[in-house]
């Protein structure tokens, strides 16, 4: 009986040994990504990986919709990283979901928290919403403001710890 | 092409240290050494194509990223293998949070396709049918033991798992498959 | 030493303590309530006084100023995070920056224990500690133990650069967005570092019976 059950189990493995077919591509992408990182630099990476993505639209979405948009966004930023910046600051592009809003405007410490100096920029595209903005190496606390009045924390960054005034803030730090 | 032919001669650590001495274009060396084992580990670990791509993509992308601390360059294999490893872990729960709501279909699914084992392509989708019931933590200990054959000394290296906890898993793993496939083979 | 160079010095710190000591009153601070500005801009003084940076006192004022917050609201806010700086001063030393005691500031409200901090400064030597401090704290605000956050920021920024750690930290941010255990996220960050420690609890996690798994009849 145990002789019949591991012959069992040598045919799983022996099914399982075949050769899988991968996409001839995935030596490409992965040549394309490693060409625009060169080891032993230090300014090569961050730039513009730093993409925030809020689904407002999660009161409209399903989780997993609104999970596969963060990964849509983040797979398609994999593939195309703009080229490293040599400037003191780094361009640091934020980017929200929010289909039903009519303005969108980044608040932070980089910007006096001032509702009217950042508006974020509506692409038409998924109810996305973008804004560049060049900063400085730091620690910044921020959050968007829809609409004038409603203020949300980034969902895919980390929660800044102290929530002074009610509404509660992300928090990113930019390196040298 | 030629470049291509000179891979096939370099060892893993001559590959690393021209890497390491800024020739990016050796990693596709690398790269492509190692991409069919360590895809076919991440298609039979995730359960599908796209998912073990990505996985295998953002693998090779950490282990450049990383490459410097790779201590061994002569075991790059091994080495890129415990990255895969942890990155399938990873996706691994990412996905069971995203697809939670559609394994019941998944399942109804599955039983309709193992009803004739004795054809090879219902053998293959039985096989992934009962893979997919058996735990992750399992599967990785059971495709690292019995498909990529890797003694539990070299599991222990690539999973961080101890020895007899592997043991355990592939035990587990195995009774499950067989307590699954045999009843397909009785069916 | 000479006379000159000892004048000039006198003079040197003179310009620096009267800089100190009568710093004016920072224009945006005009933004708060009256009730607000004159306890937060004595505030920012006495911090500026100590040796800390006024910068985000300021910013914390402001951004009250923005949500709308009462006067008391906001006073009680910038000293809090002033007392925060101090508390990351004492802890880090009076050559920490502005970034290193927001971060560690951070930290310590994210409840890091303070050992933590000395723990990373004495671990990484002289290198700045501003973007390790942030990675920690950001760990540790994502959910990862702070002790934990703290081994796998030590163990990367011997041999990563700060932004490598920064890049790697994203990941960990994506993954955890999508899903994942935060300390099972942050592991993962481990997979390209040569030393391979593991803080996830992998190795000692027992296979656990699975229920037997059997077809629907």
């Amino acid at each position: 009986m145990r002789e019949l059950e591991d012959e069992l189990i040598e045919r799983v493995a022996e099914a399982l040994r075949q050769p899988v077919h991968l996409d001839a591509a995935l030596d490409v992408r992965v040549m394309a990504e490693v060409r625009t990182r060169p080891l032993r630099r230090s300014n090569w990476f961050l730039r513009s990986r730093t993409i925030r993505v809020t689904p407002l639209g999660a009161l409209a979405l399903a989780a997993g919709v609104a999970a596969l948009v963060l990964g849509t966004a983040f797979a398609a930023l994999r593939l195309r990283p703009a080229p490293a910046t040599v400037s003191a600051a780094s361009a640091v592009p934020f980017v929200l979901v929010a289909p039903e809003a009519r303005s969108v405007a980044l608040v932070g410490d980089f910007n006096d928290w001032d509702t009217a100096a950042t508006p974020l920029r509506a692409t038409g595209l998924s109810g996305a919403w973008v804004v560049t903005v060049p900063l400085p190496p730091g620690r910044y606390r921020y959050a968007f403001v829809i609409d004038g009045m409603r203020w949300l924390p980034d969902p895919g960054a980390p929660r800044a710890p102290d929530d002074d005034f009610g509404t509660p803030n992300s928090v990113l730090t930019v390196g040298t | 092409m030629a470049g291509h032919i000179s891979w096939e001669h370099e060892s893993d650590a001559a590959l690393v240290r021209r890497v390491l001495a800024g020739d990016v274009e050796a990693y596709a060396g690398l790269v492509a050494r190692y991409r069919d084992r360590l895809g076919r580990y991440a298609v039979h670990l995730l359960g599908n194509t796209a998912d073990a791509e990505d996985a295998l993509q953002e693998t090779f992308v950490r282990a450049y990223r990383g490459l410097a601390g790779c201590a061994t360059p002569e075991r790059f294999g091994a080495w890129v293998f415990r990255i895969l490893v942890n990155r399938c872990r990873t996706m691994g729960a990412q996905r069971s949070r995203r697809e939670r709501v559609v394994m019941s279909n998944e399942s109804m699914l599955g039983e309709a396709d193992v009803a004739h084992p004795a054809d090879r392509q219902a053998w293959a989708e039985a096989i992934r049918w009962a893979l997919d019931r058996v735990s992750p933590e399992q599967r990785e200990a059971f495709l690292l033991k019995h498909v990529e054959d890797l003694s539990y000394q070299e599991m222990v290296e690539v999973t961080g798992v101890r020895e007899s906890a592997l043991k355990m898993r592939v035990k587990r793993a195995c009774e499950t498959l067989r307590a699954l496939l045999a009843e397909v083979e009785r069916a | 030493m000479n006379s000159m160079t000892r004048m000039g010095g006198l003079a040197l710190t003179l310009i620096s303590v009267l800089g100190r000591s009568a710093p004016a009153q920072d224009a945006r601070l005009d933004r708060l309530a009256p009730d607000a500005r004159a306890p937060v801009a004595s505030l920012i003084d006495s911090a500026r006084a100590a040796g800390l940076p006024a910068e985000p006192l300021v910013d914390r004022a402001l951004e009250g100023a923005s949500k709308g917050a009462a006067a008391p609201l906001i006073v009680a806010a910038v000293r809090r995070l002033s007392a925060d700086l101090g508390r990351a001063r004492d802890i880090l030393g009076r050559a920490a920056g502005q970034a290193e005691l927001a971060a560690a500031a951070d930290a310590l409200r994210a409840g890091a224990p303070p050992d933590v901090l000395v723990r990373l400064r004495e671990a990484l030597g002289v290198r700045r500690l501003a973007v390790p401090l942030g990675v920690t704290a950001d760990l540790a605000l994502l959910g990862v133990p702070a002790d934990s956050a703290a081994t796998i920021v030590i163990t990367l920024a011997r041999s990563l650069g700060d932004d490598d750690l920064l890049a790697l930290q994203r990941d960990v941010e994506r993954d955890v967005a999508l899903g994942a255990a935060p300390l099972a996220a942050a592991g993962g960050m481990l997979d390209a570092s040569p030393t391979g420690i593991d803080v996830t609890g992998a190795g000692t996690t027992r296979g656990t019976p699975s229920a037997p798994v059997r077809r629907k009849p």
